[in-house]
């Protein structure tokens, strides 16, 4: 069965595939390790951002990898102003 | 009234201007044909100034007997009448060659045809509120049914079946090389001797039984096209070897050929039909399993179309048909080609609009007491409670319609019924009913098997409905409700996440219409949470059960849940398997046996701690596997691989397993064609040469020795499948269990195949 556009998930395989040459680049262990967590960050949200449907690719990888860091983050004091 | 028998099927009869019904007398049981002269016409759209033009000479062609001009609604998109021609051709052999002349004649696009691709039997059920298996009386002279197809609760014909099955010289399957038909089994008759004797008592033995249906295991494959080669062997003719209720020629009625289906290449055998009596191929038929007799036979009643064809073909088939019954019930003409483009859309609407229900990751690992709902035939209702048809969408009549397909705009008419629902609806209710019946109690085993089959045949037609609104041959079908469908689910998705919420549960994980919610304190007991969701979308949800464990599996690719892979057990002490070894057609027995003992294991854990507990005796039963299969001694039935081919054997670029067997299948004159399946056992996966890499399981002698390190890989790999959540590998089993790791593919370079010598590698 044909499918017009391709889904988010293959839209962001793609993406992902090409900045594997930024990658390559990287030169220290840290580097490689955080820029895995971007990936995974990318796709641990992949229903939510389909979801969504835009039509901006990477409005929608910003928004996952954003959120996959957000949440990361140590538990925000209540009272701290 | 109480019927005097049943309608058990209509035919085309051979002198092309009647068809045959064949009848089931109830005291007698006795069926026979009965030709009744029957030659529908279809209808033909054109502009007015060719019309006249036309008309003429059609009335002096030939193959027409005569031109009725008609004014009419002709279709469900058409607001206002037009004149039609009704062309009847003079044989119903002619119908379509006449049809494709016409279109050739107006250029394929001016004019509009209808009704052409129905089949004279079709049509005699629907114009005669006829129906396969209707119980009959005779009115007048002609036959009628006492009650409506739609009945759920019927009676239904005794028939008789029979299973047929051909054995070769020394009892084998197969033949070989100079091998003779020897025996051949009728029911629970056993017919041994010479080839021709056989062959030649074969009809008169069939014809004393007598079966209604007659069963086999590749009959259209093998069976039948044996025997009618052994009867042509055998100098005898198509009129003495008769194994129908009347002769028939002995090709068959629908050639075979591989197709592709859902991104997999399948394949069909031919169809070799025997006139008055059913041939149910088991192998042949992708229903058969799920649905059996009652089910296919629910189907026939519902869609007007032969037994026969129902059991060969996919249920979208029988959907369309139940589709067209009802566009011929509610009198308008069913359109030939659809010729109805998509509309053109910019491509951000196409982002929006093209995506599918909402499918989330699970979380990997094992989760205890989970409880799990599902929306009961979720796309259908969807269609129903939102009147998706193609009809019905964007109408003009309703700009205000307060059904709008959620982010996309799509409105649908409140005006009147559209097509799509209204063969759904009865379906729907059908479902309900006989779900009902099962669980009223007491059921005989028998009844309940019915029942099921019943149900199962209704869910397939369902779950194809959906689909074929999307898929572009579809009759009646259209991308945008495909899409409408889509976005109402999606919505409703995203609002139960908040639903559970409210009702005191956690969401763990959902696919399109399933739910696994993890209960917390004090939350809504499940049933009354299904019961209110429920009634507040109007969209039945269920309540499948709570879970003891179940366990989600990650992806090989980036350790993600993958949607639909998991096992798990509920408190009934039910397993519900997904997506893993035992589901899946094709598994090796011994990694099914692995699979279902290490279940046995891991059943009794009443919770998730249990369940780890459990997992080193698991993991030792594996190891007792892995030790047995060293030995080499395993029985080599259980190490069958059985793979569906892709391609014709010279078309493979890799050397394979499979490719070694599809040699070997040529080699014995057996050869696959893509679709088909070959089983083998792995004899040597290092092998460069196809005769010793595998052995045919068709050619196995039993003394041969498998290839133990390919066979270790298949077990790490079923154990990794399972119990990867848990850290276990299958290259940390291979280590332990000293297994040589599987070398890369190789590229395969044929020497018939110069394009494929570039992809060698050097």
């Amino acid at each position: 069965m044909g499918r017009t556009a391709p889904t988010y998930r293959q839209a962001l395989d793609e993406r992902l595939k090409r900045w594997e040459a930024f990658e390559r680049l990287l030169t220290t262990p840290e580097e490689r390790e955080a820029f895995g967590l971007l990936r995974s960050g990318a796709r641990r949200y992949v229903a939510q951002a389909t979801q969504v449907g835009s039509p901006d690719l990477l409005e929608s990888i910003l928004l996952s990898v954003l959120l996959d860091i957000a949440q990361r983050l140590p538990p925000r004091d209540a009272n701290a102003e | 009234m109480s019927a005097e028998g049943w309608l058990l099927d209509i035919t085309d009869a051979s002198d092309g201007r009647s068809v045959l019904l064949w009848t089931k007398e109830r005291r007698s049981g006795s069926v026979r044909p009965e030709a009744v002269a029957f030659r529908p016409p279809f209808y033909v759209a054109a502009p007015r100034a060719e019309r006249r033009g036309l008309a003429r000479d059609l009335r002096n062609d030939p193959l027409v007997d005569e031109v009725i001009e008609r004014t009419e609604r002709p279709s469900l998109f058409d607001a206002r009448p037009v004149t039609l021609l009704a062309v009847r051709p003079r044989s119903n052999r002619s119908r379509r060659a006449l049809a494709e002349r016409i279109d050739r004649r107006g250029n394929f696009h001016r004019y509009t045809l209808y009704d052409v691709d129905l089949t004279a039997p079709q049509l005699c059920y629907l114009t005669n509120d006829l129906y396969p298996f209707a119980p009959i009386v005779r009115r007048d002279g002609v036959w009628a049914a006492t009650e409506p197809a739609e009945t759920v609760d019927y009676e239904l014909p005794p028939l008789r079946l029979a299973r047929l099955e051909v054995r070769w010289t020394g009892g084998t399957r197969r033949p070989g090389p100079g091998d003779r038909i020897a025996e051949i089994c009728l029911g629970p008759d056993r017919l041994e001797g010479p080839e021709e004797e056989l062959l030649r008592i074969l009809p008169s033995a069939i014809a004393q039984r007598d079966p209604d249906v007659v069963l086999t295991d590749g009959g259209d494959a093998l069976d039948l096209p044996w025997l009618y080669e052994g009867a042509a062997r055998c100098g005898l003719t198509d009129a003495e070897f008769v194994l129908g209720r009347a002769p028939s020629r002995w090709t068959p009625s629908r050639g075979a050929r591989s197709y592709m289906s859902y991104g997999r290449i399948l394949h069909s055998a031919a169809a070799f039909n025997l006139p008055g009596r059913f041939h149910i191929d088991r192998e042949n038929s992708f229903l058969f399993e799920d649905t059996e007799l009652p089910g296919l036979i629910d189907a026939a009643r519902l869609s007007r179309l032969s037994l026969q064809s129902v059991v060969r073909q996919s249920p979208g088939t029988s959907f369309s048909a139940m589709e067209i019954a009802e566009a011929i019930r509610s009198g308008v003409r069913v359109p030939w080609k659809k010729n109805r483009p998509e509309r053109f859309r910019p491509a951000d609407h196409l982002v929006a609009a093209d995506r599918g229900g909402t499918i989330l990751r699970p979380p990997i690992g094992v989760h205890d007491h989970l409880d799990e709902f599902d929306f009961a035939s979720l796309f259908p209702q969807i269609m129903v409670r939102h009147n998706l048809s193609a009809e019905t969408l964007d109408c003009r009549c309703c700009p205000r319609s307060p059904h709008v397909a959620p982010g996309l705009g799509y409105r649908s008419c409140t005006k009147r019924v559209g097509l799509l629902p209204r063969t759904l609806l009865p379906l729907l209710r059908r479902r309900t009913a006989l779900k009902a019946a099962m669980r009223a109690s007491p059921l005989g085993s028998a009844e309940r098997r019915r029942l099921h089959g019943r149900v199962k045949m209704l869910k397939w037609i369902l779950v194809t409905a959906f689909g074929y609104q999307g898929y572009r041959n579809a009759r009646f079908g259209r991308i945008e409700c495909h899409e409408a469908i889509n976005a109402y689910a999606r919505e409703l998705f995203a609002d139960m996440v908040r639903e559970a919420e409210r009702a005191g549960y956690r969401f763990v994980h959902g696919i399109v219409d399933s739910m696994w919610l993890a209960p917390g304190p004090g939350c809504v007991p499940t049933e009354e949470f299904a019961r209110a969701i429920g009634q507040r979308y109007r969209l039945p949800l269920g309540y499948e059960g709570r879970y003891r464990w179940i366990v989600f599996l990650p992806t090989v690719s980036d350790g993600f849940g993958v949607p639909n892979r998991y096992y798990g057990i509920y408190e009934t002490g039910e397993f519900k398997l997904r997506g893993i070894g035992g589901r899946r057609h094709d598994t090796t027995g011994v990694a099914r046996r692995l699979e279902g003992e290490i279940l046995q294991l891991l059943a009794p854990a009443r919770d998730a701690a249990e369940f780890r507990r459990l997992l080193p005796r698991a993991l030792a039963r594996a190891d007792r596997f892995a030790e047995r299969l060293r030995a080499g001694d395993w029985p080599w039935t259980e190490l069958v691989i059985t793979r569906r081919t892709t391609a014709a054997v010279d078309d493979y670029a890799v050397f394979t397993d499979t490719v070694s067997a599809l040699y070997q299948s040529r080699a014995i004159g057996r050869s696959l064609a893509p679709g088909e399946k070959a089983r083998y056992v792995v004899l040597d996966r290092r092998s460069r040469s196809w005769r010793n890499r595998v052995r045919l399981a068709a050619t196995m002698q039993g003394d041969e020795r498998y290839d133990v390190d390919a066979y270790l890989d298949l077990l790490a790999r079923e154990v990794e499948t399972l119990l990867a959540p848990f850290g276990v590998t299958r290259a940390d089993l291979l280590a332990r269990w000293g297994a040589r790791a599987t070398p890369p593919r190789d590229r395969y370079a044929s020497p018939s195949r110069p394009h494929q010598l570039r992809l060698a590698p050097g």
